[in-house]
């Protein structure tokens, strides 16, 4: 029971980690149908960033800052440099991140080494809490985790459904051209799409660097997590990012303890079985 | 045609004398000519889909994964002779095909793209946590080369010829497809799926045969991998080689069967080269890669096409 308790209690706070790395995919894909294949790499360089910052100041929160804002500035670039000429060669646009995603992993490499990292539990943060009726306690960071991705995930979901921006937003998935004609600039909305997203996955990146080790290796690690949660949740949702988040956090985590051996084939035989029935994934559109 | 034809037999005559006229023959014909057939190959598997259903798959390396896994696995742990493996992951490869294909071709474009990205993945994080199927992170090394015919292809030279063999083969067979009915029903289908639909045309089982056809050739691509590095890990369907192929495909020219090949023989010079100047040469691929999707998306094999639109659309613009 206890290992049961862990096990969920250990999946449903990794839920909370995927939700905000993918959170960021998924909302650069609904709007400009671009699959940022660099997501991946941009998560690690996001923890990179906020483990030398901590480091340096001993402030976890100056740390999650600067890799957040450093991830926007570099994904806003790199989209008006490289992808928005192509913007509607969709298949172009993601081969060309997964190039940058070669480039930023090397570049990596190079700086940090092959070592494996993890940033410092901010001081407060950093104590556990009993479960009632167990007698044993589990880190309270991990369920901080938790809160912050529901509280992300209530913000962003009020932005999109509730505020004019939203709106906008919403009605440029729909519609680009005739949101254009109606005299918004459109290019500034994906811009600052691909800035949010970005940042989004730049805090990630400070979040999961502290709940995880990282190093060589974890971009593509968390490329593939996105990717399932994406998928399975349905592209350009937030409300698909939750389900996913949940379903591959949860039972991954049950498959890792319980059937190591099989811990990939079992998160991906999930996979199948929801495109078997929902090619678009549980949230998403008709393709 | 006879251009063609001409371009093909001069192709074919530099291929068979390279292992005589290369200069350093130790190096290069291993580190060069062989490695580009093998992934020529595997890039030959992507070229096809692409080419004529217009999906780029990068699921093709999980196809290799699961012949070269099995390969290996029979002939390390269960001591079983090629004759009887080769055939069975062959098999086991394409008819894997059929499983990967059925979720896969229900999506198009970059989902299809994503979701076989997905698959591979799926394969290198099984690969790295099955510990008694695959022997994890460390995978199978020291596979022996196979011995066929009395000859022991343990011989850097005989090795490139039988690649070489089966590259031409499967070129040749690529080609033959193309030009059946299959084939140019297949083309239908890329260049509009709802019209071939109310043509009367099945078009799940047109794919799937193409798809099935490709996990074919990228199983045998899988194989001639073990038996060129004679080793098997996670890494051999990790995320980098899965993008060397793809680098490969669309460097060399993503809607050429011929691009698969020109590409790969140019990842493996420059490889071969740049690893003498720097350790960062994944890098430099990728910078490779970016440039060559900025500048010439066609890949090199479009080169001339493109310069003869520009050509044509200056013409145009002018008169």
């Amino acid at each position: 029971m206890t290992r049961f308790i862990f096990t969920f209690l250990n999946g449903i706070t990794l839920a909370g980690l995927y939700f905000l790395v993918a959170s960021g995919l998924t909302l650069i894909f609904g709007l400009m149908r671009v699959i940022n294949l660099a997501h991946g790499a941009f998560y690690l360089l996001g923890a990179y960033v906020s483990w030398t910052v901590a480091d340096k100041t001993d402030n976890w929160i100056l740390g999650a800052v600067a890799s957040a804002l450093t991830l926007a500035i570099i994904g806003t670039l790199l989209y008006i440099v490289f992808l928005r000429r192509f913007q509607y060669e969709e298949l172009r646009v993601s081969l060309i991140t997964l190039g940058i995603a070669l480039v930023f992993a090397q570049a990596m490499l190079a700086i940090f080494g092959g070592e494996y990292y993890q940033t410092n539990i901010p001081e407060p943060l950093s104590f556990s809490v009993p479960i009632p009726g167990v007698g044993l306690s589990y880190p309270f960071f991990r369920i901080f985790v938790l809160l912050l991705a529901i509280v992300v995930g209530i913000a962003l979901w009020i932005f999109i459904a509730m505020t004019r921006y939203g709106a906008i937003i919403r009605a440029g998935v729909d519609d680009t051209p005739m949101v254009s004609a109606l005299g918004i600039n459109v290019q500034a909305v994906f811009t600052s799409i691909f800035f949010l997203g970005s940042l989004l996955v730049g805090f990630a990146g400070a979040v999961g660097g502290t709940t995880n080790s990282f190093g060589m290796g974890t971009d593509g690690d968390f490329l593939l997590f996105s990717l399932q949660v994406v998928i399975i949740g349905g592209l350009g949702s937030i409300g698909g990012v939750a389900i996913g988040s949940f379903l591959v956090g949860v039972i991954g985590q049950f498959a890792v303890g319980y059937y190591p051996t099989f811990a990939g084939i079992i998160t991906f035989a999930m996979l199948i079985l929801v495109l078997a029935f929902r090619p678009q994934g549980i949230l998403g559109k008709k393709l | 045609m006879t251009r063609t034809r001409s371009i093909y037999a001069l192709v074919m005559v530099i291929a068979l004398a390279f292992p005589f006229v290369t200069p350093d023959p130790e190096f290069w014909v291993s580190s060069g000519g062989t490695r580009a057939l093998w992934l020529g190959v595997a890039a030959l598997s992507m070229s096809f889909l692409n080419r004529n259903l217009g999906l780029m798959s990068l699921g093709q390396l999980f196809f290799s994964g699961v012949a070269g896994y099995i390969v290996a696995i029979t002939s390390v742990n269960h001591n079983i002779k090629f004759s009887t493996s080769v055939p069975i992951a062959i098999a086991a490869g394409t008819l894997s095909g059929v499983l990967v294909g059925y979720i896969a071709l229900k999506t198009k474009g970059v989902y299809f793209f994503m979701l076989t990205l997905a698959v591979t993945l799926g394969l290198y994080s099984f690969a790295n946590q099955a510990q008694e199927i695959t022997r994890g992170h460390t995978g199978f090394n020291g596979i022996p080369h196979p011995i066929m015919f009395g000859l022991n292809f343990e011989d850097v030279n005989l090795l490139y010829y039988l690649f070489l063999l089966i590259a031409v083969v499967l070129f040749a067979l690529c080609k033959f497809v193309e030009r059946t009915s299959f084939g140019i029903a297949l083309q239908g289908v890329r260049d509009n799926e709802d019209r071939m639909i109310s043509m009367g045309y099945r078009v799940m089982p047109l794919k799937m045969i193409a798809f099935v056809f490709s996990a074919f050739i990228a199983s045998i691509a899988g194989v001639m991998g073990v038996f060129y590095v004679t080793n098997i890990s996670p890494d051999s369907v990790g995320l980098l080689r899965s993008i060397d192929l793809l680098v490969i495909v669309v460097v060399g020219g993503a809607t050429y069967l011929g691009g698969a090949f020109v590409g790969a023989v140019l990842i493996a010079v420059f490889e071969a080269i740049i690893q003498d100047f720097t350790v960062y040469y994944v890098g430099a691929t990728g910078i490779l890669f970016i440039v060559v999707l900025l500048l010439a998306p066609q890949g090199l094999m479009g080169i001339s096409a493109q310069i003869r639109a520009r050509r044509a659309k200056l013409e145009r613009a002018t008169s």
